[in-house]
């Protein structure tokens, strides 16, 4: 199968998925108590019967649940996700200030978790039962088990008081000033924790796996050849035997994508990250539906997305999926 | 007498184990001459591999390590050589071809590549000649469209194919010895018998020493010019091939021989097959071994010294290590 029939075929399914996950998003959050009627007018104030189903007439929230449901996938298809409730703003222009930030997070604490992972795991592999093997299968416990919140309170606690050399706290320096370059490096400085934080949990797993990886590839035969050939260690560990062991991580990658974005939206909370997780959480407690379902709608979007990616850089390096062999 | 390519003297090869240390090779001698066929045979677990794997400096350490005795490579004791010192030597003058064609090769680059990687680390050649030596020894080889091929990936060749492919790389540097390590065993019976012609072929071109090892009697028939029979980390048998095939004097050896299948008119009367023969028993495992000798306790004629004591690689060209051979013979 080609390459572009390939993608097209992907594209597609992607697009019914996401239609699906709109539909049991709309019922989910319908299912849930509470009258976002009550909510809209609670915003302004005490309100009247009146007043109420005017507001349900208003955003159409008297008509029958699945009219509903129609006219929302209407909207979405035509690429409008909707008026917020509390914001009074196009969901999708409060979602694009959001997204960008919440991109880069994901993208750098995966950035993170996967480089330190595997060369995490590859040193221990080369000493299954050496001390480093040891430390890394403490840490990665301790940081599979530690809840990212907690994680973050204590690094900001770390980096607040005892050390104060990271920021805490947004994404930008208040009283910043100077040209691009000055701008890039103000927003890693912030960065820093956040994705370290939200890089841990991963970080735990994919040194694990890659350390069970390598050394399962360590063992293969043609790890044997490779040094028959005179080829010095670092050149059997990097070229040969890595290229196949991170075959298995790149796969995970693609499945933690979600996990790594629903983990961005507590890291987001606790570093006031202005990205989709405050949007997200706010809009949670106001009852803000349509805000809600376009976030819903938009991290799906991104796992999506992530998962071509991972599929796709998945044929690159494995040239048995590439040509359809064994 | 011509003098040997490469020598071992009284090597030993120690494992720890879980049951402590075991002797997994205990003081062979052997002599590869140039430009000759030597078959190692014996069961698995004799310690074949091991052997090869010494020689090539490939035993991983820990847990193994050469307790003893001397490796002699042109005059050079490669067992007190470094690490760097045995890499310059592994695929240029001493290389390897491996049992499991199917995965001795990396899956992730293409027959090509993994030519040309071995070309480059041990000549002087930049990528565009590697590349091109590739295609030339796919060819040597004996692999249709050599140009096409050299771009396949392992997985778009067969098992014949890809054993074709690991003798190519085994080649690449024009190496003095090549030791093949059950190079056919994974192979379909008409695929052995190519690549056995296609070793003899390379041999007679490029004046290789081989060192082939099997448990396959009737592999050495047709490829061994000297053969030397192991057991339990010890060599019992050693002489020419006719001799040995010939003439065996070790049981075990004997057995051995008792298991290649006997076809057609050979067979018998009436074209019916006498039972396939086989040695009662299996390898002692290596920590369990004890005074006596290793063989004793499956020997149709073992008898009571020869569970208290070992016998000695005795007797002038063809040699043998067996209490019962001595008595014979005397």
């Amino acid at each position: 199968m080609g390459l572009t029939a390939y993608i097209v075929r992907r594209l597609i399914y992607g697009i019914i998925l996401l239609a699906g996950v709109l539909v049991l998003n709309f019922f989910l959050i319908h299912a849930a108590p509470g009258d976002p009627a009550e909510t809209i007018a609670g915003a302004m104030g005490g309100a009247t019967a009146e007043m109420l189903s005017g507001i349900r007439a208003a955003y159409g929230l008297d008509k029958p649940l699945l009219t509903q449901l129609a006219i929302y996938l209407g909207h979405v298809a035509h690429g409008d996700l909707g008026m917020s409730y509390y914001f009074n703003q196009p969901v999708i222009s409060l979602i694009a200030a959001r997204v960008g930030p919440t991109i880069l997070l994901v993208f750098a604490a995966q950035l993170i978790a996967i480089t330190v992972g595997v060369v995490m795991g590859v040193l221990a592999a080369r000493k299954p039962s050496g001390p480093l093997s040891a430390v890394i299968t403490v840490l990665s416990t301790v940081g599979y088990a530690a809840p990212v919140f907690w994680t973050g309170i204590m690094l900001i606690i770390l980096f607040a008081s005892i050390i104060p050399i990271f920021p805490v706290d947004g994404m930008t320096s208040a009283r910043f000033s100077g040209g691009f370059v000055a701008h890039v490096v103000d927003v890693l400085y912030h960065l820093a924790l956040p994705a370290f934080t939200l890089a841990i949990i991963f970080l735990a797993q994919y040194s694990r796996l890659s350390r069970a990886s390598m050394i399962d590839v360590l063992g293969a035969d043609y790890v044997r050849t490779a040094r028959a050939k005179g080829l010095s260690e670092t050149k059997v560990v990097f070229r040969h035997a890595l290229r196949n062991a991170v075959l298995p991580i790149i796969t995970v990658a693609g499945i933690q994508f979600g996990n790594l974005i629903s983990g961005a939206l507590l890291v987001e909370s606790v570093f006031n990250w202005p990205g989709m997780g405050r949007l997200a959480f706010d809009s949670v407690l106001r009852r803000d539906y349509p805000t809600l379902l376009g976030i819903l709608f938009f991290a799906a979007l991104m796992v999506v997305i992530a998962n071509l990616l991972t599929d796709l850089s998945y044929r690159f390096a494995d040239p048995r999926i590439r040509t359809g062999g064994r | 007498m011509t003098k040997p390519l490469l020598s071992i003297r009284d090597l030993k090869v120690e494992f720890s184990t879980r049951y402590g240390h075991v002797t997994a090779l205990n003081g062979i001698d052997l002599d590869l001459l140039p430009g000759e066929t030597l078959g190692i045979v014996g069961e698995s677990g004799c310690g074949k591999s091991i052997t090869a794997l010494t020689t090539m400096g490939l035993i991983p350490d820990p847990p193994g390590r050469i307790a003893g005795g001397r490796i002699v490579f042109d005059g050079e004791d490669i067992t007190q050589a470094d690490a760097r010192r045995l890499r310059s030597l592994r695929g240029a003058e001493i290389s390897m071809i491996f049992q499991e064609p199917m995965t001795s090769l990396n899956p992730v680059f293409t027959a090509g590549d993994q030519i040309a990687e071995a070309i480059m680390l041990h000549q002087s050649a930049n990528r565009a000649e590697a590349d091109r030596m590739a295609v030339e020894l796919l060819r040597t080889v004996g692999i249709p469209e050599p140009e096409r091929r050299a771009q396949s990936f392992p997985h778009e060749l067969s098992g014949g194919m890809r054993q074709r492919v690991m003798i190519a790389i085994a080649i690449s540097c024009r190496p003095r010895i090549l030791i093949a390590d059950e190079p056919t065993t994974a192979l379909d019976v008409t695929v052995q018998a190519q690549i056995f012609d296609l070793m003899r072929d390379i041999q007679q071109q490029f004046g290789v020493a081989i060192m082939l090892i099997t448990h396959d009697m009737g592999a050495i028939a047709e490829m061994a010019d000297r053969v030397a029979v192991m057991y339990a980390g010890r060599i019992v048998e050693k002489g020419s091939a006719d001799a040995i095939l010939d003439n065996p004097l070790h049981p075990y050896t004997r057995g051995l021989i008792g298991c290649i299948p006997v076809l057609g008119k050979e067979a018998g009367q009436e074209g019916r097959m006498p039972p396939l023969a086989e040695i009662p028993g299996i390898v002692p495992p290596l920590h369990l071994l004890g005074q006596g000798c290793a063989f004793a306790d499956r020997c149709p004629l073992a008898f009571d010294r020869c569970r208290t004591e070992s016998p000695m690689l005795k007797g002038d060209v063809h040699k043998v290590a067996c209490f019962a051979a001595e008595m014979e013979a005397a």
